[in-house]
């Protein structure tokens, strides 16, 4: 939200390549898991149509990703579920549909998740209250009995940067919440964005840093650079899972002032890179043009590569649909879905 | 006790922790603005046991640099300082005020790092000054509207002049910062071609910021922060935004029909453990609000 970011992008991106000169810094995790996460791995990604947010046609579609992309063993485990309400338009599709999160919780309380928590702390708006009603999030964690936190005002405690030549981040004040969660899932909205080319599982995680210590807007993160910050948290708060609420996106001035665009997808899986990755080219950008993604994929969170990820479902080229680009982006366009 | 203020206050006292803070709800860990707030309201009973407690949790938080954490463990300078600061100047702890107003004072925010095209190019996208300073979230970063409405209450309380330089410097910044059709959000008025719209919150912080600074009601900027915030108050608001809309009207003697007040709908808001949404610093806030917002803002309590 800085307009330093903006003005200054050409000087972050040497200043973040020069803060992960020193990569890989590699992946790690709020919890200890037996996944593998390095380029040899190959990451399954479900891509699902989904044409709308109707409860039957949700439930099928989670369920038929949840059955391809292998999902992290949640029996017995503590869920938390980190939805992107990054602000709210009557207008405009800017948070994830809470629909899509209501089915979520039900898949998961139904594949034995002992305790379902829905968590979000919004970028630049302090009024939560506000947001969680106009959403429809209070109404829906009321009616099915789900804890709804507020990162921004969580108790938190410093965690040491995974990146050992953080500066600006160097502990990362995380919320509770998030650091005792078994698993999180990260369940953004597919939308272009103004700073970023693109948000999606992993942007989505600026949301995990709590204002309480860092402001509204977060803008030490615009001010680390975009990229790194992104790169920084990745590999300090292990994303389990996520699903991207692509039935409905955003297209051009996103994340905020940009369009609807029906794409009538989900893309699922284990590893955020991979899941990223894919929901780019399905909106028709290509992922190694996304600065963050890149980035990513040289301190080693996962792949962006298509020979490493395996999709099932649906096929790129048959889903993917072209969102227009937010200004200064063309060079992102995917020239070919393979 | 039966009215709402000594009910609030019960239920601050009930739950303040071992440590002598506040979290910001019940059972969670003690904090600096929640802590703050709820001495500020302490101030309304005059209860020495409470606030001896809370005192001595916030001047665990100062650092030998007048710097205030978010807590006693956090080495960094936070906004949360503001808190504190109002604190200190209620309770009369004045060699901990003015080594916190000095270090307020001397928080830096971005203006003076940015390029003169820096500066060009977010006047053209953002339409605002950024030369001007204000106060940060964190410092070294760009400044915002809240931070700087907070700021200037709390160095207003504890007795720096409006005149200040830098704080007619946050004034400016503020009616810089306004949404051209009344009101403000964030900080960012305008973006890729659009008008941003304005929050109720953001708005009613910025008018009690400037109210409290005096800046003159029959000012654009602050007629149209009114005119958008009566607005906004017929529609759904949150239990914070009323607390500072009613403070900010205050300042400006406001007086919108009846349906609009926000401390009638402060008062329905209220639980039956005399809490407001099991959070302390909203109560504690409402408390001053019911009670007399004069202890946050002088401006507010003194009558024309």
């Amino acid at each position: 939200m800085s307009p330093a970011a903006l003005t200054r992008r050409a000087a972050i991106r040497t200043m973040a390549a020069a803060a992960a000169s020193t990569l890989p810094f590699g992946l790690p995790a709020c919890r200890p898991t037996n996944d593998r996460h390095d380029n040899k791995s190959s990451f399954s990604v479900a891509l699902i149509r989904c044409p709308d947010y109707e409860a039957r046609t949700l439930a099928r579609a989670l369920n038929d990703g949840w059955g391809l992309a292998v999902p992290p063993d949640i029996r017995g485990k503590r869920v938390v579920i980190k939805p992107n309400i990054a602000d709210f338009s009557p207008d405009r599709p800017i948070h994830t549909d809470v629909r899509l999160v209501e089915a979520l919780v039900l898949l998961l309380r139904n594949a034995g998740a002992a305790e379902v928590i829905i968590a979000e702390g919004p970028p630049h708006n302090r009024d939560t209250e506000w947001l969680f009603r106009q959403t429809g999030y209070e109404d829906m964690a009321g009616r099915l009995d789900v804890p709804l936190v507020d990162l921004n005002y969580d108790d938190v405690r410093p965690v040491r940067n995974a990146n050992p030549k953080a500066t600006a981040l160097r502990n990362l004040y995380l919320p509770k919440t998030i650091l005792t969660a078994d698993v999180l899932i990260s369940v953004p909205k597919l939308k272009t964005h103004r700073f970023a080319g693109v948000t999606l599982s992993m942007k989505n995680m600026f949301g995990v840093v709590p204002g309480l210590k860092y402001g509204w807007p977060k803008n030490i993160l615009h001010w680390n650079g975009i990229a790194l910050s992104i790169c920084e948290i990745s590999a300090t708060v292990r994303t389990h899972y996520s699903v991207i609420d692509g039935i409905v996106g955003m297209e051009g001035h996103g994340p905020l002032l940009g369009t609807a665009k029906k794409s009538g997808v989900l893309i699922m899986g284990t590893n955020a890179l991979a899941v990223d990755a894919t929901a780019a080219r399905v909106m028709g950008v290509n992922p190694a043009r996304v600065e963050y993604l890149a980035m990513a994929q040289t301190v080693r969170l996962g792949s962006l590569q298509t020979r490493d990820i395996a999709v099932a479902g649906s096929r790129i080229k048959d889903a993917g649909t072209d969102f227009a680009l937010p200004p200064g982006f063309s060079d992102l366009r995917l020239l070919r879905r393979s | 006790m039966t009215d709402p203020v000594s009910r609030a206050l019960e239920f601050l006292r009930a739950h303040q922790n071992p440590d002598g803070g506040w979290g910001y709800r019940p059972g969670h860990r003690s904090f600096v603005e929640p802590t703050g707030f709820c001495l500020l309201a302490s101030t309304i009973d005059k209860n020495s046991a409470v606030s001896a407690a809370g005192l001595a949790f916030l001047k665990a938080c100062l650092k030998g640099s007048g710097a205030m954490g978010i807590d006693p463990s956090d080495s960094e300078g936070s906004w949360m300082g503001y808190a504190a600061l109002l604190a200190f100047s209620a309770l009369g702890a004045k060699v901990e005020s003015r080594k916190l107003a000095q270090w307020a004072l001397a928080i830096e925010d971005a203006s003076g790092r940015f390029t003169f095209e820096e500066i060009s190019s977010i006047a053209m996208t953002y339409r605002y000054d950024a030369a001007i300073p204000g106060w940060p979230w964190t410092a070294g970063t760009t400044a915002w509207v809240e931070p700087t409405a907070l700021f200037l209450i709390a160095l207003i309380r504890a007795g720096i002049s409006p005149e200040h330089e830098r704080l007619r410097s946050a004034v400016r910044l503020l009616v810089d910062r306004r949404v051209r059709s009344g009101g403000w959000n964030f900080g960012n008025p305008f973006s890729q071609s659009s008008e941003l719209e304005a929050s109720p919150m953001s708005t009613a912080l910025a008018l009690a910021g400037l109210g409290a600074a005096g800046y003159p009601r029959d000012s654009p900027a602050v007629q149209g922060g009114l005119r958008y915030l009566a607005g906004a108050l017929a529609g759904d608001v949150s239990t914070i935004t009323l607390a500072w809309a009613g403070l900010a009207l205050k300042c400006y003697r406001f007086e919108g029909p009846v349906s609009f007040d926000p401390l009638t709908r402060l008062l329905e808001s209220q639980a039956d453990d005399g809490g407001f949404r099991k959070n302390m610093f909203e109560t504690a806030l409402s408390a001053i609000l019911l009670a007399d917002p004069a202890i946050l803002i002088p401006a507010a309590g003194r009558s024309e």
